[in-house]
């Protein structure tokens, strides 16, 4: 269509857009508005890749879809819609997650540009990685609420996805969760956590009851006298929260007594961890607050009415009985997975949240406000969406216009700069990072672990959270031998072993690859009695030495980023402050993948550190 | 000024528009809901605007256009399907714009501007004009003032594209961040927290009509002082509306070389009537401005998309009163002209 018009472009740019093959990863918000641009524009070969499917809360800015499409693919239906616009192009869409064995560095490699239109950090990790296995250049997109930002990644000539470690997802310590919640979102989290004990998936780090280890509660006078009181409790928590309740076929009542009573109790007895703060009231089943309150004049939408005490209870009763239910209807084994689009599943949270709020003095939230606080929304607006696909087109062009060396980041400011900048360029490219260990040229990093304690299984869910990989390979440098395969069954045997036990020591270095995303890198094992879990180092120098304590606090366990290294910023923000800015989701959605499990991502958005 | 009618939202729109209440709340949701706007142009640029007001959720949405669908129409304006080329381009969109968000009214006008009094313009909140002439705008833009209705207009020429707008007299809440530190108790030995309280401050902002805008006088002291931040973008408008005034259309792709050497002529006697310096407006700003390009009419179109939320919300301060998209630099900011 238009390359073809001639005069639109110069020739130049008409020949190379005629000729030119584009991937779209991700059909959300920004995927269906990069999708339309290139159409109109007549780009004359696209795919699109995408594994959701279409929910009503997309219909504000995902305007391929329309009420009719609710549940259908988006890669499909926003397939379907851009050809209305012009029926020459030839779209392929793919209803399927981009990490598959289906899209390998070849498949990549046909493409001139692969623009990501993603909303989570796994997934761009992934293509970002593709992209520089298949050399191909990468227009990385997102959103977040009124702001924005397009940014070129090319190997050899810009920074990856990968070189800035990212921030740490929030994190909270566990005690704090179980024990001492101060702010609302402790006790969401902790709703959560409830949610899995019960329905879900049983994570023994999502622990709900009473943290008897908890360092503060420790050295206590009354410690022993305690114990003894707490085994018998304690021997009660052992038994699995799913199963106590399960015998006691979900009683409200019962559940309720026990985790706001019986269970407040048990922590008030821990005098410790009250010394300084006001503590819990426990709660008794048939005199709760609100019991006897007339209905209140309510403005504004039903979800941002903050439920009485008495009300959540009540939702508590019902939210458990259909949770129940739903799982009992499922085959032996299975479990719920928490969804906040889910009504039962997400009022089972408001309500548990609000009653431990309740209880520790904790400011109430509406139903409306805890689905953003638990599900991690992003808010998203057509209009931002769509600057940033156009912006996103226009950077296409010039790359195939062949000047790539002009396609610095962009950022789309919430509120125009000191400089009355809406849109801010940077001024050049950002050059990699050349300890990056994905894109360096022999990628390394450290990994801090205890080789007592840590199992090849942990090693293997390390290399897959920490390293973002999808099928790890590993073997011991300069001797070949194999630690860990892909292949199904060739090491699992060893799970269970710690790395001491298969003859890892401290300075080892295993050389970590993954077939599908053609990566390795080389892993050096730095032995940390104290390390619980395990941390990636990624400088490749020792850590300077820092100041003793700070290091602790600021290494704590939340691995995964080695945000914490203290080391001279390479390539921190220049005078705009413009440049500082996140890189930010584009959606709200899940993770289009299983997140990962175990400590450092328990629900995908938050972290528990153990005490 | 657009009141917010005190219905509540139904449980349809509070589910569709659930993301965006999250961003600019309910009472602009609310607001939202009761407005009344009109696009004039369903050229690319009026497709992206018409697009984003009617996501946004307003009450009603009128396409009002004159003109015939082209072929080359199709390249940008996405809200008319290929086989309607012929039909005029208000009509041809309806059914498009109405499957967008079926809770938003939408009804044409194929009258030419010139052809509508004064009061047909005045009986929306807002008006945004794409696609017209200098002296037609100034027109609408009074007209809007006179009766305080916003007013919007801009244009997307190839890859370029500015905004104007003229709030007249605006009050607004903005949202301000302020970092507190969070002490838990008296003794708490963690490390201080830092909480975010957000504030709601009340502002006003005053704004001139399109003609003081555009009639700036660069023998000004402070006017030649912006001259030395360099952006041209403002000359580029001038230029593009003078081409428009004398011709009578837009640049045409297939009179590229024609039409280029009388946008250069245009350049030269702009540089020379403003006393600008040389080579401050270079040839390459005026290469790039052919028909419409999409993902610059997106880019432009969700900017006005934005403003027309913001006049209509009162809520964020909107800009005040130019928006210019520099493609060369893929720039985009404001400044104030006319004050
Ligand atoms: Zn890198």
């Amino acid at each position: 269509m238009v390359a073809r018009v001639a005069g639109v472009f110069n020739e130049q740019l008409t020949e190379a857009i005629a000729n030119s093959k584009i991937l779209v990863v991700g059909a959300g918000g920004i995927g269906c508005e990069i999708l339309k641009n290139l159409v109109l524009t007549g780009f004359p070969s696209i795919e699109i890749i995408d594994l959701d499917t279409i929910d009503v809360s997309n219909l504000n800015r995902q305007f391929l879809f329309h009420k009719e499409h609710v549940g259908k693919s988006k890669a499909q239906v926003a397939k379907d819609s851009a050809l209305s616009f012009n029926p020459n192009v030839n779209i392929i869409a793919h209803h399927d997650s981009v990490i598959s064995n289906d899209y390998g560095v070849s498949y990549f490699k046909q493409f001139n540009i692969v623009m990501n239109a993603l909303d989570n950090r796994v997934a761009r990790n992934h293509v970002n990685r593709m992209c520089l296995a298949a050399n191909v250049p990468l227009i990385e997109t997102g959103t977040a609420g009124y702001a924005g930002q397009v940014e070129l990644i090319k190997k050899g000539l810009t920074q990856c996805y990968e070189c800035q470690p990212k921030a740490p997802q929030k994190s909270f310590p566990g005690c704090t969760i179980r024990n001492t919640p101060s702010e609302p979102i402790h006790c969401i989290v902790w709703a959560k956590h409830l949610f899995n004990q019960l329905f879900g998936e049983e994570d023994p780090d999502q622990d709900v009851s009473p943290d008897t280890a908890d360092p503060e509660a420790a050295g206590d006078a009354g410690a022993s006298a305690l114990s003894a009181e707490g085994n018998t409790a304690g021997n009660v928590e052992r038994k699995s929260t799913r199963s106590w309740a399960a015998d006691t076929n979900y009683d409200a009542e019962k559940l309720f007594t026990k985790l706001f009573g019986d269970d407040i109790r048990y922590l008030l007895s821990m005098e410790n961890l009250w010394k300084k703060r006001r503590p819990p009231t426990p709660l008794v089943w048939d005199n709760l607050p609100g019991k006897d309150d007339a209905p209140i004049q309510h403005s504004g939408l039903p979800d941002q009415r903050v439920w009485s005490v008495h009300e959540c209870a009540q939702v508590f009763a019902s939210s458990c009985s259909a949770l129940q239910k739903d799982l009992k209807s499922r085959p032996e084994g299975d479990h719920l997975v928490w969804d906040k689009d889910e009504r039962s599943a997400m009022d089972f949270v408001t309500a548990c949240a609000n009653i431990r709020a309740h209880i520790f003095n904790i400011p109430l939230k509406s139903r409306f406000e805890i689905k953003s606080m638990a599900g991690n929304i992003i808010p998203a607006i057509a209009t931002a969406n769509a600057i940033v696909a156009g912006l996103a087109v226009l950077r296409a062009q010039s790359i195939l216009k062949g000047e790539i060396e002009n396609c610095t980041s962009v950022y789309l400011r919430p509120k125009v700069n000191h400089r009355g900048q809406l849109f801010v360029p940077e001024r050049t490219l950002t050059a990699a990072n050349p300890k990056c260990y994905v894109c360096a040229p022999k990628p390394e990093v450290g990994l801090a672990c205890n080789l007592k304690a840590l199992t090849l299984k942990d090693l293997t869910s390390a290399f897959k959270e920490g390293l973002n990989m999808q099928a790890p390979d590993a073997t011991v440098e300069g001797k070949g031998l194999v630690v860990l395969s892909s292949e199904p069954g060739e090491t699992d045997h060893n799970n269970d072993k710690t790395l001491e036990q298969i003859g890892l020591n401290d300075g080892c270095a295993l050389l970590v690859d993954d077939f599908l995303q053609n990566y390795e890198v080389r892993v050096r094992l730095q032995q940390e009695d104290e390390e619980k879990s395990w941390r990636l180092v990624t400088d490749a120098d020792t850590p300077m030495p820092a100041p003793k304590e700070e290091e602790k606090s600021a290494n704590g366990s939340n691995g995964g980023s080695s945000g914490n290294d203290p080391k001279p910023g390479p390539s921190r923000p220049k005078e705009d402050s413009e440049s500082d800015m996140e890189i930010v989701e584009e959606d709200d959605d899940e993770p289009t993948m299983k997140p990962p499990k175990r400590r450092r991502t328990a629900m995908s958005d938050e972290v528990v550190e153990l005490c | 000024m657009v009141e917010n009618n005190e219905m509540e939202l139904s449980e349809a729109e509070a589910e569709q528009y659930d993301r965006q209440i999250r961003l600019w709340g309910l009472e602009s949701q609310k607001r939202l809901r009761a407005a009344k706007v009109l696009i004039i142009g369903m050229n690319g640029l009026g497709a992206e605007i018409a697009k984003n007001v009617i996501l946004s959720g307003v009450k009603s949405v009128c396409l009002l256009d004159n003109e015939k669908l082209k072929e080359i129409d199709l390249y940008s304006q996405f809200l008319s399907p290929p086989d309607k080329i012929g039909e005029n381009r208000a009509e041809a969109s309806v059914q498009r714009a109405k499957a967008l968000n079926p809770m938003v009214e939408i009804t044409t006008e194929t009258k030419s501007v010139d052809n509508l009094t004064d009061s047909y313009f005045t009986q929306f909140d807002v008006v945004c004009a794409t696609g017209l002439k200098q002296e037609q705008l100034e027109r609408i833009n009074n007209a809007c003032r006179d009766s305080n209705k916003k007013f919007l207009c801009g244009d997307v020429w190839g890859m370029y594209g500015y905004m104007f707008a003229d709030l007249v007299d605006h009050e607004y809440s903005e949202e301000i961040v302020q970092h507190k530190a969070l002490k838990r108790g008296p003794d708490d030995t963690e490390k201080t927290a830092r909480e975010t309280v957000s504030i709601t401050v009340k502002r006003r902002a005053i704004y001139v009509p399109l003609q003081n805008a555009l009639s700036v006088d660069w023998m000004n002291p402070e006017m030649r002082s912006r001259l030395r931040r360099g952006d041209p973008s403002y000359f580029v408008m001038k230029i593009l509306l003078r081409f428009k005034d004398e011709y009578n259309r837009n640049p045409d792709p297939s009179k590229r070389k024609e039409d280029t050497a009388i946008l250069l002529r245009m350049r030269d006697e702009i540089v020379k009537e403003l006393s600008l310096p040389a080579n401050f407006i270079v040839d390459a700003l005026l290469q790039d401005v052919f028909g419409t390009v999409s993902g610059a009419a997106a880019v432009i179109g969700g900017v006005i998309g934005q403003e027309v939320v913001k006049a209509v919300s009162q809520r964020e301060p909107p800009h005040n009163n130019m928006f210019f998209f520099n493609p060369l630099k893929c720039v985009g900011f404001v400044e104030l002209y006319g004050q």
